[in-house]
Order: structure tokens, then C-alpha cells, then sequence
């Protein structure tokens, strides 16, 4: 239970370090590497070894660590895009907005009707704030990749609360989520290249013209 | 022939009077004369045989059986779109030529045709799916003959405030039909004053079809809509379409239990209507616009009948209830007749001179004596007075609330001031015509277009006999006309026992017909002594003033200042004055303007405090993704929390 809660606290660190960086390979990098953290989880979870644990791990860590954000780096590479975020909401206050949502997520899970054996656990709170996070991040950054930095940090708080249910969720719901995280990533690469090259910019906010 | 062979000639007339609208004329005013005459002869068989006609097929409409009735209630507004529609078809033949009007005349007729066959179906069906089917196809034939002539912008703007007031009444219809199905588990309709729980749609009922009778909130769309349409609609409109209200009021007061106090307000709304629409048609200048405020006012006397006749109905006291409700069902042909009438001379004004304008008219009796003999004539049955038609379902009316005030109960406390203030809508109304008479066909032309008036010709001269002979006949033999009033009354509230005619109605008829017989005495040895005498022309006395010009005439405003300023209140009128300053003034002017209070001060300002709120809410339709996943954001956040903190 030490060893989990120690990873979800990981994870919930990276958070903030995504909300705090200013550059777009670093935030690929935060977004990475809490995939890696997240991967690790069902082993730690499961103290005698078992095969659906283990694919479930390593498919997560390849999809996560290493596939998406190879995607992403290089659709940031193709589109030849500034690197710099450009912020709608600042750095600051989204750090502090951030961690507010975290403290926010631990006093509401004290509410919340969990079963016993995750009263102790972190997963819960950390599930929330993750969500958190990522909607702030796609609130308040205004690149299409860092939008999907954001994505995919949402998409790991729904993991982590997927965690919670590991003993009762297939292995293919799983891994149906994976494969179509993937394909979504896949689909933003294409349309981010498109985008750059039909509107010489990626920057979402100068899409308004499309409301109609 | 019975009704079902009347009623199918009718409806095969009117089917090919559509057919033959687009192409010819004659064929068209032959085919729709035989279909009004067959309605006109069955409702009168069904009126005076005190019976119903009722027709349930097997045939199948949006999964209802179609089921015809008409009793009473209907047969009496059946005689008179019938009466209206004859006259109005034959009028519009010269009215709305071909050779005036080549594009809109074959629609005009088209229009007209199908209005009245939707009318007749309205009063058959007895199943409120029909019923709203036919509602809504009178309703758009109604805007369609409104904008007959859309290349005015005004013309275009009634039609849809029309529409617009139309399909507010129609949509509170649609509720009250659909709740009623719903309660009762059957589209069906007919008598259930059994099921208490079904009063409470009585309110929407009284919405929906006084939205259409005009009452007066709710009239908004009237004035402008009878002022911009062609005159014969015009006509059609007052005379029989705000009459489709009535009739919706009056039906489904009989056959649904009045919720308590219901009674009450239908009178007040009638009174109000009575009072404040005759004071709004004082501040008109435009001829057709005042007498379509006088539809209001005539509308408010016909609902304190009905409304009386409710309040009787919930005391338990059939009998003065039953006279209120005659007066109120005789003043729907009355005002159909005379207000027809009215229209119709308007419209021969109008065809004559091209203006509405009263400030533009005067003098035109020389050169339209018919139609001024005849417009003076309805002005008369309008204003109530004996021996003409107006009077007779007026005195029905007092007669009720006369013997309500000897019931002991709350009735007096409402009768006596009703009673005063009908008097008070006679009387403004009778100074609101002596002003139209005096102003249009009175005096000297005040504009060229006055100057070169000329008569009508045969085809209208002889419609606006007809109606005129028709408020003639209910003001001279009021006891000819009792039984089918009477019928009408026993069909409201299912009643059996049928009441004789009150005596004073006999007394009436005897008065009537020796004051008639009178003033034709007087005219004939008045002009036999004028004849023998001969004629001396003088001018009239003006004050010493050697060049009076038609200009220094009293104008429609000027003539009604005094009683339009006790109204002031309501009326509100606009008034810009330019006032000669200095020994050699330059110029001078003065424009008053009545305008629409409850739209323009009312309606107006709410419908733009909507608008400004929806367009404000439309800046939140911006486009910027990030701010569309901060209102999901908010949006999940609240109905988590609220799913939190109440659903525990």
C-alpha cells in the first residue's frame, strides 16, 4: 500500500510540474514519464505475479512512456511549431489553482462512499486531481499539442480511478482505452500537421471562424 | 332536405369554388353563393327545429373517427359565417377586381373560399384533434388574406403580427386540447360539466381563443391587421373570424366546468374591453383602425353576456343568466351584421377616395349617398340605438343584469357597475360615430382625392343592403329572431327546458317597428314640404370670417379632444405642436397620435429585454475551444456537487 501510495504521490507531483512548465517538449516529457509512473502501479498493486498484471503494465509504459509521445514529438517537430506555451491562464495561478484542486480532490474523497481496502489508498484523490489537472491544461494552454498533453493527463486520472476496479475491469476494456487514446493522439498528429499547414499556426484561439 | 343533404351540398359548393377561384370569377361567386346559401339553410333548420344534427363516421383523420355535431351553439355562428360569407364574396367580386388587382384577386378568392370552408368545419367538429386542424387552416387562410396585398410594408408587418398573435393563442390551444385528451383519455369533446377536475383548463381555453376574439389585452394584433387588409377581409375578420374566439369561449364554458370565479373575470374582461376599446377607437384618425377597436368594444359586450350567463350558472339561477347569454349570442350577429356593414362602406370609401385617413376625407355624402345613407345606418345599429339591431341585444343584456341586481347575492355587487358601464360604451359610442359620420361624409372635401369621390357600384351597393337589411330586420321583429337564440341558449349547458321570449321583447318589436314607421312618416312630409318650398342655399354662419377654407374644418382629433383626454391615461397620445410665435409666424403644425399602448408600451419593451438577454447569452457562442471545455468544466462541477450535497 506504501509503495502505491508513494507512485499516485509521483504521479500527483508531475501534475504540478506539467502545470508549471512553460515549454511544450518538457510538458511531453511530464506527460511521459507519469505514463511510465502510472505502468508501474499494477505491479505494485499485485503482490503475487500474474500475467494480466504484467501485459497490462508493460502495454501501458509502451503506450504511454514511449509511443504517444514519440507521436507527439513529432508532429511538434513536422509542424514546426514555436515551443513556447502561451498561456491563458499563467503559470502561477495555475500552479496554485492546481495544488487548490488537489487539496480540494483529498477532502472530497473523505466523502466519498470508497470500500475499506482504498479508505488508505491515494488512488482515489489522485484520480481526481489528475482529471483536474488535465481539464486546466486544456482550459489554459493554448497549443493544440499542449491540449493534448492535457488529454492525456485527464486520460490517466480515469487510469488511476481504472485502478481501482483492477480485480473486476477486463483486460480488454483496457486495452480498449489504450488503443483508442492511441488512435486519438494519432488522428490530433494528422490534423496538427493539417492545421499548420492550412492556417500557418496552431493556435487553437485563432480557430473562432469555424463556430458557425 | 335535411341538414346532412344541406351541409354536403354546402361543402361540395365551397370544394369547387377552391377549384374554380384561380380561373373564373363567375363560376367562383356561383359555386360559394350555393355553398354559403346550403350552410345558411342548414343552420337555420337546426336552429328553429331545436334539435342537434349529429354525423360519427368510420372515417379516419390522424386516427381519430371524424365526428361532425351541430347543435344550437354552432348553428347560430354557422348562420353567420354563412350571411358574412355570401355578402362578402359578392362584394369582393367588385372590390378586389380582376382589372385592379391581376395577380392577388384569383388568390384573394382562393383564400376566401377555403377561409369559410375551414370556419364551417371549426363549428362541426366535435373532436379536438379536427378542431385544432381546422383552427390552424382558418388561421393561415386568415394570414393569407391579410397580406393580400404584401407590397406595402405595413401590410406585411400586420400580417405577421397576425401570425405571430395567432400563434401564441394556438399554442395555448394546442396545450389545452392536448391536457384535456389527456385527463379525459379520449379526444372526443362534448358535454362533461360531471369531471370538476378538468376546470382548471378553462384559463387556457380563454388564453387561446381570446388571443383570437381580440379582448382587451390580448388585442394587439387586431387594430393593424383590420386596418391593412383588404376591406371585404376586413369585414370577413371582424365580422366572423374574431367571432371563432367567441364561439371557442362560449362552447367550451358550457361544456367544461367553470373553475370558481371564472365567471367574474370573463365579465371584467368584457367590461374592459367594452370601455377602453371604444376610448381607443376615439383617439383613431384612421377609419378602418376605429372601427376595428369597436370590434374589441362590441367584443367586450358579447363576453359580459357569456360572462354573466356563467356567473348565473354558478349561483344556480338559470333564468336572467339565460337572457345575458341571449343578449351576448345576438350581439355575434349584430356586430357581424353591422360591423360588416361598417367595413364594407369603409372599403367603398376607400375604393373611392384611396385614403383611411379621416383627416382626408369630408363632404362625401353628395357624392356616395348610398353608401353614406348605409354606413349612417350601421353607425346607428353600432351605437345602440332603437330601432336597429344594436339596441335590441344590448336591452337583452340589461334585462339580465337588471334582474340580476333583484338576486339577492354577490351578483349585484358586479351588475350595477357593469350595468353603468355599458351605458357609458353606449354613449362614447354613439359620440365616437357622430364623429366618423360628421367628419367623412359630412362637411366639405378636406383633399383633392374627397373632391372626385364617386359611388360604388352595384355589386358592393347591394352587399352592404344586404346587411344593411339584415340589422333592419333583427332591430324591427326581435321576436322573429328569439327562437334561434333560444335554441343557441338551451344547446350552451345542454339545457332542455327552452325559456319563451320575454314580454318586453314583443313591447320592443311593437315601439320599434311605430318609431320606424315614424321617422319615415317624418322624412316623407319633410320632404314634401321641402319640395313644395323649395330650396334656399346659404352659407353658414362663420363668425364673420369671409374665406373659410375646408382646412378650418373640426378634425377627427379635434372633434373627439374632450372625451379622448378623460382617457388620456391609457391612450397616451402623442402630440407635436409647432405654435405660431411672433408677429409673422412662418409656419405652424400640429400631429397627434394615438398609438398602441399595451404593444408599444407593454409588449414592446418586454420582447426587447428577451432580445437583449438572448443576444447576450449568444456571446457565450464564441468559438474559443478552451472556453467550450471550461463550461463542461462548470458544468459537470455543479451537477456533481448538486448530485452530492441533495441527492445524499
Amino acid at each position: 500500500m506504501d509503495g502505491l501510495n508513494l507512485l499516485v504521490g509521483l504521479a500527483m507531483g508531475l501534475n504540478l510540474v506539467a502545470l508549471g512548465s512553460s515549454r511544450l517538449p518538457s510538458l511531453i516529457q511530464v506527460a511521459a514519464v507519469q505514463g511510465v509512473v502510472l505502468g508501474v502501479m499494477p505491479l505494485v498493486m499485485e503482490p503475487d505475479f500474474r500475467w494480466m498484471a504484467v501485459l497490462i503494465a508493460v502495454a501501458t509504459m509502451a503506450m504511454k512512456g514511449l509511443v504517444i509521445p514519440a507521436l507527439l514529438r513529432r508532429a511538434m517537430r513536422t509542424a514546426n511549431i514555436d515551443r513556447d506555451l502561451n498561456p491563458l491562464i499563467g503559470f502561477v495561478p495555475s500552479l496554485l489553482v492546481g495544488a487548490a484542486g488537489m487539496i480540494a480532490a483529498v477532502l472530497l474523497t473523505r466523502q466519498l462512499p470508497l470500500l475499506p481496502e482504498h479508505q488508505e489508498s491515494l488512488l482515489a484523490p489522485g484520480a481526481l486531481a489528475s482529471v483536474f489537472t488535465g481539464l486546466l491544461l486544456l482550459v489554459g494552454r493554448s497549443k493544440a499539442i499542449s491540449q493534448v498533453c492535457g488529454y492525456l493527463i485527464l486520460e490517466n486520472g480515469i487510469y488511476l480511478f481504472g485502478l481501482l476496479l483492477i480485480h473486476s475491469t477486463p483486460l480488454l476494456v483496457e486495452g480498449g482505452i489504450l488503443l483508442d487514446l492511441t488512435v486519438a493522439v494519432f488522428v490530433i498528429g494528422i490534423i496538427v500537421d493539417r492545421i499548420q499547414r492550412a492556417f500557418d499556426s496552431l493556435d487553437t484561439r485563432k480557430l473562432t471562424v469555424l463556430r458557425e | 332536405m335535411s341538414v346532412s343533404h344541406l351541409l354536403i351540398l354546402s361543402a361540395c359548393g365551397l370544394l369547387l369554388s377552391l377549384a374554380t377561384a384561380m380561373r373564373s370569377s363567375r363560376a367562383w361567386l356561383a359555386t360559394s353563393l350555393a355553398g354559403v346559401l346550403s350552410a345558411l339553410g342548414a343552420a337555420i333548420f337546426t336552429l328553429l327545429s331545436n334539435g342537434g344534427w349529429e354525423w360519427q363516421s368510420s372515417f379516419r383523420i390522424g386516427g381519430e373517427t371524424l365526428h361532425l355535431r351541430l347543435d344550437g351553439v354552432s348553428a347560430l355562428f354557422l348562420a353567420l359565417v354563412a350571411v358574412l360569407g355570401g355578402v362578402v364574396v359578392s362584394y369582393s367580386r367588385e372590390y378586389w377586381a380582376e382589372a385592379a388587382h391581376p395577380r392577388s384577386a384569383p388568390r384573394g378568392r382562393f383564400w376566401l373560399s377555403l377561409m369559410l370552408l375551414a370556419m364551417g368545419l371549426l363549428l362541426l367538429c366535435s373532436n379536438g384533434l379536427h378542431f385544432l386542424l381546422a383552427w390552424e387552416l382558418f388561421a393561415l387562410c386568415g394570414y393569407f388574406l391579410i397580406t393580400l396585398d404584401g407590397r406595402l410594408r405595413e401590410v406585411r408587418a400586420a400580417g405577421w403580427l397576425y401570425f405571430a398573435a395567432s400563434h401564441a393563442g394556438t399554442l395555448a390551444l394546442f396545450a389545452f386540447f392536448a391536457m384535456l385528451a389527456a385527463r379525459t383519455g379520449s379526444w372526443e369533446l362534448g358535454p362533461m360539466q360531471t369531471q370538476a377536475e378538468l376546470a382548471p383548463l378553462f384559463w387556457l381555453a380563454l388564453f387561446g381563443f381570446g388571443v383570437k376574439a381580440g379582448l382587451f389585452p390580448l388585442h394587439i394584433w387586431l387594430p393593424s391587421a383590420h386596418a391593412n387588409a383588404p376591406s371585404h377581409v376586413s369585414a370577413i375578420l371582424s365580422g366572423v373570424a374574431i367571432k371563432m374566439g367567441i364561439y371557442g369561449i362560449v362552447r367550451f364554458s358550457g361544456w367544461l366546468p367553470a373553475p370558481a370565479g371564472a365567471g367574474w373575470v370573463v365579465v371584467g374582461l368584457g367590461v374592459v374591453s367594452a370601455v377602453l376599446g371604444v376610448a381607443f377607437a376615439l383617439g383613431q384618425h384612421d377609419l378602418k383602425r376605429l372601427l376595428a377597436y369597436h370590434s374589441v368594444e362590441n367584443i367586450g359586450i358579447i363576453l359580459m353576456g357569456i360572462g354573466f350567463a356563467m356567473v348565473a350558472a354558478a349561483h344556480g339561477h338559470a333564468a336572467w343568466g339565460a337572457l345575458a347569454l341571449a343578449g351576448g349570442l345576438l350581439h355575434v350577429w349584430n356586430h357581424g351584421l353591422f360591423k360588416g356593414l361598417l367595413f364594407l362602406g369603409a372599403g367603398s370609401v376607400l375604393h373611392a377616395t384611396g385614403t383611411r385617413e379621416m383627416n382626408r376625407l369630408g363632404g362625401l355624402w353628395r357624392a356616395m349617398p348610398w353608401t353614406a345613407a348605409l354606413f349612417a345606418l350601421g353607425a346607428a345599429a353600432i351605437a345602440g340605438l332603437p330601432p336597429l339591431n344594436g339596441f335590441v341585444s344590448e336591452w337583452l343584456l340589461y334585462l339580465g343584469m337588471f334582474d340580476a341586481v333583484n338576486q339577492p347575492g354577490a351578483a349585484v355587487a358586479g351588475a350595477i357597475p357593469a350595468i353603468i358601464l355599458l351605458a357609458v360604451t353606449g354613449a362614447l359610442a354613439l359620440a365616437c360615430f357622430v364623429k366618423v359620420c360628421g367628419v367623412v361624409f359630412l362637411g366639405a372635401p378636406r383633399s383633392p382625392a374627397a373632391e372626385h369621390a364617386h359611388e360604388c357600384g352595384r355589386w358592393m351597393r347591394g352587399s352592404m343592403g344586404v346587411l344593411a337589411a339584415g340589422c333592419a330586420a333583427i332591430g324591427l321583429l326581435p321576436v322573429a329572431f328569439w327562437p334561434a337564440v333560444r335554441s343557441a341558449v338551451a344547446a350552451w349547458r345542454g339545457a332542455t327546458e327552452s325559456s319563451p321570449a320575454p314580454e318586453s321583447l314583443t313591447t320592443l318589436s311593437f315601439i320599434h317597428v311605430a318609431l320606424a314607421l315614424a321617422g319615415g312618416g317624418a322624412a316623407l312630409w319633410l320632404r314634401r314640404q321641402a319640395r313644395r318650398g323649395g330650396w334656399a342655399r346659404a352659407g353658414t354662419w362663420d363668425c364673420g370670417y369671409a374665406a373659410p377654407t375646408a382646412r378650418m374644418q373640426y378634425t377627427a382629433g379635434s372633434f373627439a379632444g374632450i372625451i379622448t383626454e378623460w382617457f388620456a391615461w391609457i391612450l397616451r397620445p402623442e402630440r407635436h405642436a409647432f405654435r405660431p410665435q411672433g408677429p409673422f409666424p412662418p409656419r405652424a403644425a400640429f400631429h397627434e397620435h394615438t398609438p398602441e399602448t399595451v404593444l408599444e408600451r407593454v409588449l414592446e419593451p418586454v420582447a426587447k429585454a428577451v432580445l437583449a438577454v438572448s443576444s447576450a447569452a449568444r456571446r457565450l457562442q464564441h468559438g474559443r475551444v478552451h472556453a467550450y471545455i471550461l463550461y463542461l468544466m462548470s458544468g459537470l462541477a455543479v451537477l456533481a456537487a448538486l448530485t452530492f450535497f441533495w441527492g445524499r
